[in-house]
């Protein structure tokens, strides 16, 4: 659940989402769930010219399996916490593996 | 307005705890309440049913929201839009009335009397699945039903709207056609063109919720819940889920929209206009009946921030400038077609009912709950292990926080006060109070010694006489030499550098991090303890003590493992290749960062142990070693990120253990210094000279305090002498090497801290070492703008202050 | 579920609150202080699959499968798997420049075929871009087999090549297009 719990303190944050099939959208990131698909507002589709069947969509639902990556601002990542809750969460299935 | 709220109307640029107080909303409606209550038609006293109370009663409050902000002055008239408005907060009518019907299950049975036709209202059975209802042939219809959002009206005395047959909905064959009759602007005006209905009910819940509800909510077992929900709550939502309408956007032209659109077809957008037709196989709409619920078409709805004006006739359209008309003809044009759209769109809306959204919302708060351990569940540790970033990150970076003389949460402490990750310009809001503060803390160590040493001057003559010499400062460009002294050969010369680290390898270096993690999961194991502290015990319960000293001997076994994973007290091997495993420690960011969670949760004595590790080290330090330049070279970035770090994360934990310690341990940590390292390379480094700054302020200010013993004293000058003729020759080398870099803050520090304790000869000669730097400060300051100009000129002060002079006095 | 308002206050407050043991210190409070104090957090059922799809229920979409269809409809249900069903579905077709719609009906679409789920501005949708125009739909399918079929070859062979490097495609095995 970690990266679900990280991407839940983006929310309303600006991101780029670079699919798997190369498509990057930029959007305010709304909202995600446990399997990190992403709901995004005001969508922003790079290279529209690309892809005519996005030209005038607002907002989306990304399914998180084609994510490819999410681009984010580093500014709202503590990288200190995440570091300590990336140890937990290892910890975690370590436990859970037992 | 939306099912969650999220309010799509907002700026998008929305921080993650932007939103706003929950409870402004309840404080707001419970004021806007009390006016709106004599707005309620309903006759009380037929209704009241003791429920009353429990009951919202400030619900008119967001009249405003689902009708417009119309206010007093412009009463809702016959063209307000109904359709428009509600679609705003379609959504959360549905489910607000979905949940008023679940939570007051009898007063809403006998409302809706009248409008439940279609509904199979069953009787609650005592145990369910939650599935029953899909087993019942009745449940159908009741899914299809798409009888109104206004299903449970709160008007019963009111007639049911029946709009006579003319006032259908019309296809839009036959609205085209009706538009072809009717050239004449005057034969359309008096052609109603919409079924409006004359008055529409007030809906009886606002969108926003009332947090008291959810709490009432979550104490009803889910049975009840599913049974209630079987029990037939009229589903309605046909106008649920339109879209929000938008604000308009600046207005471009829709290609398609012609300039002169006749006037007589913009009076009413409910009409699409001809030339507006939607794709052709959207044509086949069938008239609809007009009892299951009316679609009403929707006119647009004039937004808040529209700037568009209100127009209620024609006349009032030919009164505007040309532009601003045609802007209107054009918006009023494309709302119009959307609205076609929606209508088209809607005619099967709500198909999906709110109970099965819930149903489904609830699968997935079960996952979760499943998952992580409910959010409201008794067990927060278990919350805590798996949503950890989140349930932290919005403690410490949250909104303002509305009680700031609360002290915050355990971890909120641990990460907001660890200086570690918030520093470097792009942390949280809570920034820059750390980053400055090392700095400022040495320097108030300074300046008390320096103030204290100023107290009882050491040579007056030196201020008297002017020991550098009769130069005219006023011609600060080319200062005459007044003194030249030959500075004496290196006294050092017989020591030799140590040995250049090698590399590590690359399973070295792995098996730091692995230490450095280690140390780490130690760390979060007391941090750990920490919060689980029993409370202090009662001496009269002999249970709690023991409790207690259970919990300390935990504290301390933890502590030994984090001792040891530190390596701090493995042995010393002079001149070995690789760093001692601490120093190695300290290399990695990861490492310093570690410290000051390190100090609070370790003794003085370990404290003390890890200041001596450091300074028998401190020439082999990545900080100190990695800082030596060539000349004319600067330090790459991620040296000065590395200095950066240790002085934001290292030196404050050093500092606060140095500025209490006892004189014995500073005049020992000096010795060491002298004895263990290379002196001349750890000067010429930031984080050397803030070591060196801290231990010799600590020594005045104990020697100031009165608090030296004589024997002490006398050891500490002589190591001091051993000191200063060490770093004689290089005093003016010290400096970053250009002057406009700036930050030679902590040069002038070192320098004044070095001139307090220094005799009046030493005084002398450290300002002939320096004096060249000092005047060409004091000259650059007099380029730079005055705050920096002075800031400068504040720093070289602080040295010659110490030594008894200011720079007022070069003129 | 009940709350449906992120203003609503977190329930881990309110309960917490008043679990929260009296005596406790201040300064060694768990996280149930942390929960009481802090901002408000946003409720947990914002974070679910439904409410990401609620907003979008009832409306005109673009789904984009991961074989690279596209159907333009409006999603009338839909389930925690974010299996969807769309009503007046139209698939379209794009090649080169041009495309086709094709009416299709109602689709019951399996989640995991979901690439993404675009709501459609109602205002701008026929803004169709000036680069692209409608044609006949025998036309645009015979243009897209044979696009298709270059960029197998082209896939194919990248792939190849990447493999030599070592490097696994992305999404080895099936399809996934735009």
């Amino acid at each position: 659940m970690l990266f679900f719990s990280f991407f839940k303190t983006l929310t309303n944050q600006t991101v780029t989402i670079e699919l798997k099939n190369d498509i990057r959208i930029r959007g305010t990131l709304k909202s995600v769930d446990q399997y990190l698909n992403i709901k995004l507002d005001d969508v922003d589709v790079l290279d529209l010219d690309k892809y005519p069947h996005l030209s005038s969509v607002k907002n989306m639902f990304i399914r998180g399996s084609v994510v490819r990556y999410v681009m984010l601002p580093r500014s709202e990542v503590d990288v200190g916490l995440l570091e300590d809750a990336t140890r937990r969460e290892a910890a975690n299935q370590a436990g859970k593996a037992r | 307005m939306s099912f969650f709220g999220f309010d799509t109307t907002l700026p998008n640029k929305k921080g993650f705890f932007d939103n706003s107080d929950p409870f402004a909303e309840v404080a707001r409606a419970r004021a806007a309440g009390q006016q709106d209550d004599d707005d309620d038609a309903i006759d009380f006293e037929d209704t009241y049913d003791g429920l009353g109370d429990q009951l919202n009663e400030d619900q008119d409050a967001f009249n405003d929201d689902t009708f417009g902000d119309v206010g007093e002055a412009a009463p809702v008239g016959k063209d307000f839009d109904f359709f428009g408005r509600t679609a705003q907060v379609a959504d959360a009518f549905g489910e607000e009335q979905v949940r008023y019907n679940l939570q007051y299950p009898a007063p809403s049975e006998g409302v809706a009397e009248t409008t439940t036709q279609t509904n199979a209202v069953q009787e609650p059975k005592p145990k369910r699945t939650g599935y029953e209802k899909y087993e019942d042939p009745g449940y159908i219809p009741d899914l299809q039903a798409k009888s109104s959002v206004w299903g449970v009206s709160k008007k019963p005395e009111e007639p049911i709207y029946e709009p006579p047959a003319a006032r259908r909905i019309l296809s839009l064959e036959e609205v085209e056609a009706q538009l072809r009759q009717s050239s004449a602007r005057s034969t359309l005006l008096a052609q109603p063109p919409v079924s409006l209905p004359p008055g529409i009910p007030e809906p009886l819940y606002p969108p926003q919720q009332m947090p008291l509800l959810p709490e009432i909510f979550s104490q009803i077992p889910p049975e009840i819940l599913q049974a209630q929900l079987a029990k037939g709550v009229p589903p309605a939502q046909l106008l649920q889920h339109l879209p929000q309408p938008m604000v308009p956007e600046p207005y471009s032209l829709p290609p398609q929209a012609p300039p002169g659109i006749p006037l007589h077809l913009l009076q009413n957008a409910n009409f699409p206009p001809q030339h507006m037709v939607p794709p052709p196989q959207r044509h086949a709409m069938p008239p609809r009946p007009l009892q299951q619920q009316p679609p009403l078409p929707p006119q647009a709805l004039q937004g808040a921030n529209n700037p568009m004006p209100v127009i209620t006739n024609p006349q009032q359209l030919m009164q505007l400038p040309e532009e601003q008309r045609m802007a209107y003809l054009l918006e009023d044009a494309k709302r119009a077609k959307r609205n076609h759209k929606i209508f088209l769109l809607s005619r099967f809306n709500g198909l999906m009912t709110p109970q099965d959204k819930n149903f489904i919302t609830r699968i997935q708060l079960q996952q979760l709950v499943a998952a992580a351990g409910n959010v409201g569940d008794s067990d927060p540790e278990a919350v805590l292990a798996e949503d950890f970033y989140y349930q932290v990150y919005s403690q410490i970076r949250g909104a303002p926080r509305q009680h700031p003389h609360q002290p915050l949460g355990h971890f909120a402490q641990t990460y907001l006060f660890q200086t570690g990750n918030r520093f470097g310009g792009h942390g949280g809001r809570r920034n820059g109070q750390n980053a400055d503060n090392h700095m400022q803390r040495m320097q108030q160590q300074v300046q008390r010694a320096v103030e204290a040493a100023k107290a009882k001057p050491k040579n007056k003559q030196l201020i008297i006489e002017g020991s550098l010499g009769k130069i005219s400062f006023s011609n600060a460009k080319a200062p005459r030499t007044m003194l030249n002294i030959k500075r004496p050969e290196s006294s050092e010369g017989g020591k030799t550098a140590k040995k250049a680290q090698t590399d590590l390898s690359l399973t070295d270096r792995k098996s730091i991090l692995n230490s450095i993690e280690n140390v780490y999961n130690n760390l979060m194991a007391m941090e750990d303890m920490e919060r689980t502290m029993p409370p202090p015990p009662d001496e009269s319960d002999p249970e709690a003590i023991q409790r207690h000293m259970e919990w300390r001997q935990k504290v301390r076994s933890l502590n030994q493992k984090l001792w040891q994973a530190l390596k701090v007290m493995e042995p010393i091997v002079p001149n070995a290749n690789t760093p001692h495993p601490f120093i190695a420690f300290l290399s990695y960011p990861k490492g310093k960062k570690a410290i000051p969670r390190i100090f609070r949760q370790i003794d003085q004595e370990q404290r003390v142990t890890i200041l001596t590790m450091i300074v028998v080290h401190l020439d082999t330090l990545d900080v100190v070693r990695r800082s030596q330049l060539a000349p004319g070279e600067s330090l790459s970035l991620d040296v000065r990120e590395a200095v950066e770090l240790f002085s934001q994360a290292v030196m404050p934990s050093l500092l606060m253990y140095v500025s209490e310690a006892p004189f014995n341990i500073i005049i020992g940590l000096l010795g060491l210094v002298i004895a263990q390292t290379h002196v001349q390379t750890v000067a010429k480094t930031r984080i050397g000279l803030g070591i060196l700054t801290m231990m010799l302020s600590r020594a005045e200010i104990v020697k100031e305090a009165g608090q030296a013993e004589e024997r002490d004293w006398q050891q500490w000058v002589e190591k001091f002498n051993v000191l200063f003729d060490t770093l004689e020759p290089i005093f003016a080398d010290i400096f970053p090497a250009s002057i406009n870099a700036g930050d030679d803050m902590y040069v002038w520090q070192f320098l004044a801290a070095v001139g307090i304790g220094a005799s009046p000869e030493q005084q002398q000669r450290l300002v002939i070492a320096v004096k060249d730097r000092v005047m060409e400060t004091v000259n650059y300051s007099k380029t730079l703008p005055p705050d920096m100009g002075s800031q400068r000129l504040g720093n070289v002060n602080l040295f010659m202050r110490a030594i008894g002079l200011d720079v007022e006095l070069l003129g | 579920m009940e709350r449906l308002s992120i203003h609503d206050p977190p329930p881990a407050a309110a309960q917490q609150s008043q679990q929260q043991p009296p005596q406790q210190q201040q300064q060694n409070l768990g996280p149930a202080s942390m929960v009481t104090q802090g901002p408000p957090q946003l409720p947990p059922q914002m974070f679910t699959t439904a409410a990401q799809l609620l907003d979008l229920t009832d409306k005109k979409l673009v789904l984009v499968l991961r074989d690279g269809r596209k159907l333009v409809g409006v999603l009338r249900s839909w389930d925690q798997f974010a299996n969807l069903v769309l009503q007046d579905t139209v698939e379209r077709l794009y090649a080169g420049s041009l495309y086709a719609d094709i009416p299709r009906g109602i689709f019951i679409v399996r989640g995991e075929n979901v690439l993404l789920l675009g709501e459609i501005d109602l205002d701008r949708e026929d803004d169709v871009p000036p680069n692209i125009q409608q044609a006949p739909f025998e036309e645009v399918y015979a243009l897209k087999k044979k696009e298709d079929s270059e960029r197998q070859t082209s896939d194919k062979k990248r792939h190849g090549n990447l493999q030599k490097l070592g490097f696994e495609a992305e999404h080895s095995g099936e399809t996934l297009l735009f």
